[in-house]
């Protein structure tokens, strides 16, 4: 009797959360992809996510155009064919996916805690809790996250958590066949990416630099970070994200000063008419 | 060294940075109605603190006003969401980085002192002796006008900031967003308490005379905001002057609501009290007025999202160590 109560009560005891691991993320190699699209379709199969329909956009080989709520890895494709003189024509490939800011906007707006950084510091969705609000998606400066029509809430790329806990690599990441994305410890990612950049800048690669290794004066690193090869625009990356939330308290200080002086000034309008 | 983008559009063929908002129609109602709920709310307990008898009127149209706005406000979030039947999932955590958590506590608390003056006023007029008239005497006016003024006040201030707190660059790009709402909110509060009166009251009463003021004043704080939200913004307001919601903005919130409710009041101010049929279509206007600014701000949010220039624009690095662009 007394067991069974104590089960009772149990609803309403909130669970440890899993013990803190190292932190892991992706780092893609923007020089080695290929544009191949397994990372696209193994994430797809993995995930089980719908098809976004048969469609050609008619600009390049890029059919899928961004990442949303049904696609979790993007492979960009930028066709340069009239570069600035003495440069050869290139294709520039790029596998894009949630960045996993340190700092996320979209965990920081998420009005129902949906959004939280699991145990391997991934940003992730707890789909059983999200109702759809839409505000992660209007937070997003990356314009990843997405707000599914057929079911109502926000996804976007987990990182694999349900691999990751059976300690496996992330379906894109092990699908690519080039090893552009590489997955692992952050730490270990950035020395990787780091002697990377090294490596190329030897060879007179001088144009490859890392995007989102290291924070920002207005932004955090991100725990999915690249290299690249160009300006980020040119791969449809914002070029200096800005954290909406950094202007959260001067936003509310002019708001409230309005709604209080205004509060007083009526105030005294009735005092005066005494 | 970087080189230009490709042809074919700016940045990546043209396609948009951002996500578009998913918000609509639901949330411009909503931005206005529980503007009018929380400005109605204050303005009630305001005269409730420095007023005099003679504002009685005017707290019972408060009262009133602030119920019969706040109603449609909880539906009209639910409908918003992608996930109606899991609206009370906001509750499940007190989140002030996310300004949406904390309007939905804010909502739910103001809700209780908004629902019980409402009640006391209605049961007023009862016999003496009726159940409800002795069970509401017992609740205390003033002090339950005061406990609900900082959620009515987070209610006035919230909408703006919550826009505000995107990466869309016409929310974004503006720390006045917060201001312009809120202000907005208390002048559509204050004309819809003061059409009230004008409709019911005595002719030339005194209550009527001091929303006047206070209408007066609201407006104009509201066009000072807005003057600053327009300059603060610059190019990232453009959604909203100019394009398919120009006609809204310009004709609806500026001609009608600012200039035509002015006009109005204008008309309305006599020396014995301002005029009862002017003070209507004042107020009719500055309603209309806060529902247009408040409807082209919601659906610029889209417009602005996808348009590829404003979304690059808004995360350019303006000084070195700003972004992640290689130094050339």
């Amino acid at each position: 009797m007394i067991d069974q109560l104590g089960k009772l009560a149990d609803v309403w005891k909130l669970p440890e959360p899993p013990a803190a691991q190292e932190e892991m993320g992706f780092f893609t190699d923007t020089t080695v992809c290929i544009g191949c699209k397994a990372c696209e379709v193994a994430c797809k199969q993995w995930n089980q996510l719908p098809s976004d329909g048969f469609k050609w956009t008619g600009h390049s080989y890029d059919n899928t155009s961004a990442l949303s709520g049904t696609t979790w890895r993007h492979v960009a494709f930028v066709e340069q064919m009239d570069r600035d003189a003495g440069a050869p024509p290139r294709w520039l490939m790029m596998s894009d996916v949630c960045k996993h800011c340190v700092e996320a906007p979209c965990q920081e707006a998420c009005p129902t805690g949906s959004l939280i950084y699991n145990e391997f510091g991934n940003v992730y969705v707890q789909e059983e809790v999200c109702n759809g609000c839409g505000y992660c998606v209007a937070a997003c400066p990356f314009g990843v996250i997405g707000r599914d029509k057929e079911d109502g809430r926000a996804h976007k790329c987990t990182l694999c958590y349900d691999r990751q806990k059976d300690g496996m690599t992330p379906a894109c990441a092990k699908a690519c066949p080039t090893e552009s994305i590489q997955f692992g410890p952050i730490s270990q990612l950035r020395e990787t990416a780091r002697a990377r950049v090294e490596q190329l800048h030897g060879r007179g690669e001088t144009d490859a630099y890392l995007y989102g290794a290291e924070p920002t004066t207005e932004y955090s690193a991100l725990n999915a970070f690249f290299l690249l090869k160009d300006a980020p625009g040119v791969y449809n990356l914002p070029e200096a994200p800005q954290r909406p939330g950094a202007h959260l308290r001067t936003n509310y200080l002019l708001s409230f000063g309005a709604s209080i002086a205004l509060t007083v000034a009526s105030a005294l309008i009735f005092r005066k008419g005494r | 060294m970087p080189s230009s983008p490709p042809a074919g559009g700016p940045g990546y063929y043209g396609l948009p940075l951002l996500k578009e908002p998913v918000w609509g129609w639901e949330i411009a109602w909503y931005f206005l109605l529980e503007g009018i709920s929380a400005g109605a709310f204050i303005l009630g307990a305001m005269a409730r603190l420095t007023g005099d008898e003679r504002d009685a009127e005017t707290i019972a149209a408060a009262d009133y006003i602030a119920l019969a706005a706040l109603i449609p406000c909880p539906p009209l979030l639910v409908a918003d969401l992608g996930r109606p039947e899991r609206f009370h999932h906001m509750l499940r955590v007190f989140k002030p980085s996310s300004p949406m958590n904390t309007g939905a506590w804010a909502l739910s608390a103001y809700s209780v002192p908004v629902g019980l003056l409402a009640l006391k006023q209605w049961a007023a007029p009862t016999a003496e002796s009726s159940s409800m008239a002795r069970a509401t005497r017992l609740l205390p006016v003033t002090p339950l006008a005061l406990v609900g003024l900082p959620a009515a006040l987070t209610m006035l201030s919230y909408p703006g900031v919550l826009l505000s707190t995107t990466s869309t660059p016409v929310w974004s790009r503006t720390r006045m967003l917060g201001a312009l709402l809120a202000c907005s909110s208390m002048s559509a509060a204050a004309a819809v308490v003061s059409f009230v009166l004008a409709a019911g009251g005595r002719r030339g009463g005194r209550g009527l005379r001091r929303m006047h003021r206070i209408e007066q004043l609201a407006a104009g704080a509201e066009t000072a905001a807005l003057a600053a939200y327009l300059v603060s913004a610059g190019d990232a307001a453009e959604p909203v002057t100019t394009g398919k919601y120009a006609r809204v903005f310009w004709g609806g919130a500026v001609a009608i609501g600012l200039a035509g409710g002015t006009i109005a009041r204008a008309l309305a101010s006599r020396r014995h009290g301002p005029r009862r049929a002017a003070t209507m279509a004042g107020a009719v206007c500055t309603v209309a007025g806060g529902l247009a600014l408040k409807w082209a701000l919601v659906h610029a949010g889209p417009i602005s999202a996808r348009n590829p220039v404003a979304g690059h624009d808004a995360a350019r690095a303006t000084e070195p160590g700003a972004g992640w662009a290689p130094s050339a």
